[in-house]
């Protein structure tokens, strides 16, 4: 790579310009790197504990059907199953952190009243009412979970990319271009050298 | 001729419905008893309570469901074998009640009986109005009251619920379907359930004999006991407002009043039912927040089955001992539906053991 380059004065002006840019993109970098870090941490404990939560939504959820197929029967549970006539609304949206853009999950309708549910009060009882209340909660938590474990999925994706142009300019691009502006020096130099004892020997001939 | 008449939900006529002398309530209660006596005791069910699901489905296999259990053996396997054979048998139960009985009697059982013809049109309703598969909304359909098998899979074979509701036009059901837009199920719903209460006490008519009496009375207990526990549902779901709750209320209670306990807040609520002969019943298992009402729906079946004998035995040859034995029977499909489908989703022994009625 070094020997590629023409070892002249504006070939080394233009290196140091370079070098200079590459440090000061790997110190931009190593920053944004160490804030995604710091970012990816926070939402990790939340995620932790939306995703316990879930777990916990989800066995509640199960015991209640489970209960609710058990007391009434797997036909009335499903033939009321069908009378969930709306499904919740989801809409996404972006925010920024620190140039990744995560999603933001709004819903709307998840939660219902027990007169919205579409289904009959006076026929069914509250084994309906608690496992519609139980799968309701775990779709809730299911949206806050896919909202957290996309952001990190997407920090961790920028993390990795990030990491990986650290590296590249710590290990790779800046020792490279030290190693040409070293090389550029040292051809100058020893040019300069060679053409100081040309000189002198064309002296000496003409004395 | 009958079964056309049955087809088409007609009506018996007045005569028909005073044909007391035709009754003959000592055979028909006799073979009543006898088949309440087949009923699983209640030392059965400690001991199914430690039995694992196969010995249970053959527990269930070696017991009155046998017939139901080898008849749907080819098509089903597991706790949905156990399942539809327990229906079937329910099914069939109810079909012969209503072949045992005659005149006023079979008028009254066939009345209390057509619960599950509303369920018929609710479940054809929810599943066409959801495109939900012709075989999905079959197995859902339990063929007793006045519909048949045959007449409910034309129904289900219907492609739109339109012409379901145009199927049913000579049943009493059509003027309350014909309001039914596809938008408001839960209304058609509860408003089909108290068609139910109200076609039932314009059955049993102004009660002047002590067991028409007693069977008005039983009705009346039913229409209290669902409208406490509905009471209760709307209180926890926050609804506190007269105007929405009374048109979820059935009319015809015993002693409770919705109208007046309607506006109460909770509290309140709790503290009028203290006036109530329903408290004792119930009292053990009311608290303040009431996070879950299955302890409480479990007291009031139990309240609701007891009762039911007791009035079995105030009234020995009436209708009452007749709906007694439904209601048991009921109660019987119940627990035994979660026992094993409690052990086979791998709950506790202990919460499968208190949704129990034991009587």
């Amino acid at each position: 790579m070094a020997q590629d380059v023409k070892p002249t004065r504006s070939e080394l002006i233009e290196l140091k310009k370079k070098i200079k840019l590459s440090e000061s993109g790997h110190k931009l970098l190593k920053m944004k790197r160490d804030g995604l870090i710091l970012e990816f941490f926070k939402i990790l404990n939340e995620a932790r504990n939306v995703r316990s939560e879930l777990d916990a939504a989800y066995l509640n959820a199960a015991e209640k059907i489970n209960l609710a197929s058990a007391v009434n029967g797997m036909v009335t549970v499903r033939s009321t199953a069908f009378t969930a006539k709306e499904s919740p609304e989801i809409q996404l949206s972006g925010h920024n952190i620190m140039g990744v853009v995560v999603p933001k999950i709004n819903s709307t309708g998840v939660r219902k009243s027990l007169t919205e549910r579409g289904y009959g009060i006076i026929g069914t009882n509250s084994y309906i009412d608690e496992t519609a209340d139980a799968y309701e909660a775990l779709v809730e938590k299911i949206i806050t979970a896919a909202e957290l474990e996309t952001t990190m999925k997407r920090l961790l994706d920028e993390i990795e990319k990030t990491k990986r142009r650290v590296n590249a300019l710590e290990f790779k691009v800046i020792p490279e271009l030290i190693a040409t502006m070293k090389y550029i020096r040292f051809t100058l130099e020893e040019m300069e050298r060679e053409t100081t004892s040309r000189l002198k020997k064309v002296k000496a001939r003409m004395k | 001729m009958r079964l056309l008449e049955r087809f088409r939900g007609k009506k018996p006529s007045q005569s028909e419905k005073n044909k007391k002398g035709n009754t003959n309530y000592a055979y028909s209660v006799t073979r009543v008893r006898a088949m309440k006596s087949k009923l699983l005791p209640k030392e059965s069910y400690p001991r199914l309570l430690n039995m694992g699901i196969d010995e249970i489905t053959r527990f269930i296999q070696e017991s009155e469901y046998k017939n139901d259990v080898d008849e749907l053996a080819m098509k089903y396997s597991g706790g949905d074998l156990a399942e539809h054979a327990l229906n079937r048998n329910l099914a069939l139960t109810y079909d012969k009640l209503e072949r045992i009985t005659t005149g006023e009697l079979n008028y009254l059982t066939t009345a209390y009986l057509k619960r599950y013809e509303i369920w018929n049109v609710k479940t054809l309703l929810r599943g066409k109005l959801y495109n939900a598969p012709i075989e999905d909304i079959l197995e859902f359909l339990i063929a007793s009251g006045q519909f048949t098998y045959t007449f409910l899979s034309e129904l289900a074979a219907k492609p739109t619920y339109q012409e379901i509701i145009d199927a049913l036009r000579r049943t009493e059901y059509y003027s309350l379907l014909q309001t039914f837009d596809g938008t408001n199920l839960a209304y058609i719903e509860n408003e089909l359930d108290k068609m139910y209460y109200a076609s039932l006490f314009e059955a049993i008519g102004i009660p002047k004999s002590k067991d028409r009496k007693l069977f008005a009375r039983f009705i009346r207990l039913e229409v209290d006991v669902k409208n406490l526990s509905n009471l209760f549902r709307l209180k926890k779901a926050g609804v506190e407002q007269s105007d929405e709750i009374m048109p979820l209320m059935i009319e015809g209670g015993l002693e409770l009043r919705p109208e007046k306990l309607a506006h109460f807040p909770y509290g309140e609520f709790v503290n009028e039912l203290q006036k109530t002969h329903y408290w004792d019943a119930i009292s053990s298992v009311i608290d303040s927040d009431m996070t879950s009402l299955t302890s409480l729906e479990s007291r009031l079946t139990r309240y609701y089955l007891e009762s039911a004998t007791t009035f079995a035995h105030a009234s020995p040859i009436s209708i009452i001992p007749v709906m007694d034995y439904i209601i048991h029977k009921h109660n019987e499909v119940t627990n035994l539906r979660i026992i094993f489908r409690g052990k086979e989703s791998g709950l506790s022994d202990n919460l499968i053991k208190d949704q129990l009625v034991v009587i």
